[in-house]
């Protein structure tokens, strides 16, 4: 009788512990990453996105109105300078922006949850000529993020001259994935 | 929660309930009650799967899934969390640094979103639902079930009484079904109309009462599936997020904007209410005297909103207690610190970094908080601990004396070098990682408002320029929450249910008098379980009823449902 009991209450236990173990695999591998690894996305032509359309202040203090951009492909980083990442990344936009600035692309910053005092000093220790928005409260972030996940920074998103969203990388781009994208968002028919 | 793997009960037994007793098998308890389902697993096969089944779906299984479940909540509780408040995780980090990664490995830093807390609500949640459904159909399958035959001896039950009657044994049995039904009872007689020749011989009603009980059971186990599904809604489309918010500052609900953001396994960040938040001013008071000085008295956040982007713009206070509520979506108060702002030039004066540094508190009493500041581009770094009410103690060690930054001071150790903050790796901005840095000075520096550190060797300077509030914010968004709630309150009060209303039954048989004129009328009654009592009383004063008047003929329920 006793062992009887004993052997139910052990039989019970391991099943609970397979179940456990078992529900915890199932639960570990269906759950979502942690942190979103670099990754892009291409948009093909037919299904780009309409890149949502702002105006803002420069970090110098000049309006810049995204619609002026239209007819150019842009390049839109949306950065700061307290993350590593973005800072690291944006000599290399730079360098894209002296080779393609003559080919119709235009790069364009979004400097978010920054000052203006701290992102000039940024920008001018490491060359940066190309014009940053100032977006403290991640309102451009916000518009772009109702169409395409713009889930954290750096993210850099590239828009066709039609000013629909060819493509963008989640994390820091490199120097390959932009010039890919570029190509890409040249391609409008 | 009661086990279903048990014999059926008395519904499936018809017959054999007038010969073991009114309420048949379930007399012994609750319908279905029992100890779990056999625990001896299967040779082999598909066996082994209803063996599992069995056994997840058992009331021992259920029973150690949620002890398990509440040990397991007790580190969430006992630990900080990352969802409800970042600051003291980073805090623990810093006093733990050994341990804290490790717990965070385990998940004990955000303990209702860990896999294995997941893995332990999804076992309980099947287990209750293979119990609770098939429980659910016998309920109703109970409730719709006519009362059984009346037993032949009813002297023999709980509560008889017995009464001649001038009446024929028929007409008698006619009066007290009339005057039962009067009383609402669900009445059955003899099929056959009491003809000899099978187990209905003689003249009886059958009454019952209290089908509300198993309707309350019913609403309990069906609002025990509604709060199941409730918090697994919640868990799929809702979502939780903290930010911190400087006075002045502002932020828009996206998530590359949130500070720390748990979404549900739906959530996408468009799926966000897309609202926008401005932190106009933070308030706190502390009491200044009695034995609650230097407690807090109130909080208030004065906010701006949006609920859309470009939309009309409103302002609201959000205290402890009292959330903003923006298109379903909840932002609660549930942290705030001091920012000083610091303005960092370089060695030739420039500057490099002028902003508002939330500072963490160290010490949740006095506010004593400990922050970094990085000013990358000077090549310069300080951390340090900043002070509401500052006081230097006679040992020369600074402590804080109030919450309200009554006389705020800074103390910071500066550092000079490459702040890696040009590589790939993020970096938290509450920690400065002080490796190839060289150390400036050998003791801390204090500072008050409007002072400045020149630093040694022309490296530049810092200076304490102001002081701002910060306010951390919870926000929520749980689709399941008011359906829990009513779910919560229907299962409350079916439990009310069936505790206060008792399923009674009442039956009569008259047989002719010996005399050979009139009858001799019988009433036996039972309850199955009296948890509010009072069922003596009413059985008196029934029988008393029956066994003073006659009724005409009344509308009673056949066996035959006519």
């Amino acid at each position: 009788m006793f062992r009887a009991k004993r052997r139910t209450v052990i039989t019970a236990a391991a099943v609970i512990a397979v179940l456990l173990a078992g529900a915890l695999a199932v639960t570990l591998l269906t759950q979502g990453k942690g942190n979103a690894s670099d990754s892009m996305v291409e948009y093909p032509v037919g299904q780009r996105p309409v890149a949502p359309d702002f105006t803002a202040t420069s970090l110098t203090g000049t309006p810049i109105k995204f619609a002026s951009y239209r007819g150019k492909i842009v390049v839109l980083n949306f950065w700061g300078s307290w993350c590593p990442p973005c800072r690291n990344e944006a000599p290399m936009l730079e360098v894209l922006q002296q080779l393609y600035g003559s080919k119709g692309v235009s790069f364009l910053g979004d400097d978010v949850a920054d000052t203006p005092q701290n992102a000039l000093v940024f920008d001018s220790s490491v060359h940066i000529t190309y014009p940053s928005v100032n977006d403290p409260g991640y309102a451009i972030v916000q518009d772009f993020s109702q169409v395409v996940p713009v889930s954290d920074t750096p993210t850099t998103v590239v828009i066709d001259r039609t000013g629909h969203v060819a493509g963008l990388v989640l994390g820091t781009v490199t120097y390959a994935e932009m010039t890919k994208l570029l190509s890409y968002a040249a391609v409008t028919k | 929660m009661t086990d279903v793997h048990t014999p059926r009960s008395s519904e499936s037994a018809e017959p054999a309930d007038e010969a073991t007793g009114p309420f048949g098998q379930e007399d012994n308890g609750e319908a279905g009650g029992g100890t779990g389902g056999t625990a001896v697993p299967p040779a082999a096969g598909a066996g082994w799967l209803l063996w599992g089944w069995r056994q997840l779906t058992s009331m021992r299984t259920a029973l150690v899934l949620l002890f398990l479940l509440a040990l397991g909540s007790v580190p969430g509780s006992v630990l900080p969390q990352q969802g409800s408040d970042p600051s003291a995780v980073q805090q623990y980090y810093v006093s733990h640094p050994w341990l804290a990664p490790w717990m965070n490995h385990l998940g004990l830093f955000n303990v209702f979103a860990a896999p294995w807390f997941a893995a332990i609500y999804l076992l309980l949640f099947a287990s209750l639902v293979g119990c609770v459904v098939p429980r659910t159909f016998r309920l109703v399958g109970s409730a719709r079930t006519p009362p059984p035959r009346a037993p032949r001896n009813l002297a023999r039950l709980p509560q008889s009484a017995s009464y001649p009657s001038a009446l024929s044994p028929d007409a008698a049995v006619d009066a007290a079904a009339s005057i039962l039904a009067g009383h609402r009872f669900r009445l059955r007689r003899p099929e056959n109309g009491g003809r000899p020749g099978n187990g209905d011989a003689g003249h009886w009603v059958a009454a019952e009462k209290g089908y509300l009980r198993e309707v309350g059971n019913l609403i309990f186990h069906l609002s025990l599936l509604g709060v199941l599904i409730s918090i697994a809604v919640g868990g799929l489309f809702g979502y939780k997020a903290d930010e911190l918010v400087v006075e002045g500052g502002s932020f828009a609900d996206t998530t590359a904007a949130l500070d720390e953001f748990h979404p549900g396994r739906l959530v996408t960040g468009s799926d966000l209410a897309p609202f926008r938040l401005t932190l106009d001013k933070f308030t706190a008071q502390y009491f200044t005297s009695g034995q609650s000085a230097g407690e807090p008295e109130s909080f208030s956040a004065q906010v701006t909103y949006a609920a859309t982007p470009g939309g009309q713009q409103r302002t609201d206070n959000i205290e402890v207690n009292h959330p903003l509520s923006v298109d379903s979506v909840n932002v609660y108060l549930i942290g705030h610190g001091y920012a000083p702002v610091f303005r960092v030039a370089n060695g030739q004066g420039k500057v490099s970094y002028e902003e508002a540094t939330p500072f963490i508190p160290a010490n949740t009493g006095t506010l004593l908080s400990d922050g970094v500041v990085k000013a990358p581009e000077a090549s310069l770094g300080f951390m340090g601990v900043f002070v509401p009410t500052a006081v230097m103690t006679a040992n020369g060690t600074l402590e804080s004396l109030f919450p309200a930054a009554d006389n705020p001071a800074v103390s910071l150790i500066g550092y000079s070098g490459n702040l890696g903050m040009n590589t790939e790796v993020s970096q938290s901005v509450y920690q400065l990682d002080t490796t190839g840095l060289t150390k400036i000075s050998g003791s801390p520096h204090l500072m008050y408002q409007g002072q400045t550190w020149t630093l040694p060797g022309g490296r530049g300077s810092i200076t304490y320029v102001g002081l701002k509030q910060w306010v951390s914010l919870a926000i929520t968004y749980d689709p399941g929450q008011v359906p829990a709630l009513v779910c919560g309150l229907l299962a409350i009060a079916g439990l009310l249910l069936s505790f206060f209303v008792r399923r009674r039954r009442m039956f009569v048989r008259a047989v002719p008098a010996a005399s050979g004129a009139g009858s001799v009328v019988t009433v036996g009654g039972l309850t199955r379980s009296d948890a509010s009592g009072g069922f003596e009383d009413e059985f008196a004063s029934l029988s008393a009823e029956l066994a003073g008047q006659d009724r005409p003929e009344p509308n009673y329920q056949s066996e035959t449902g006519a």
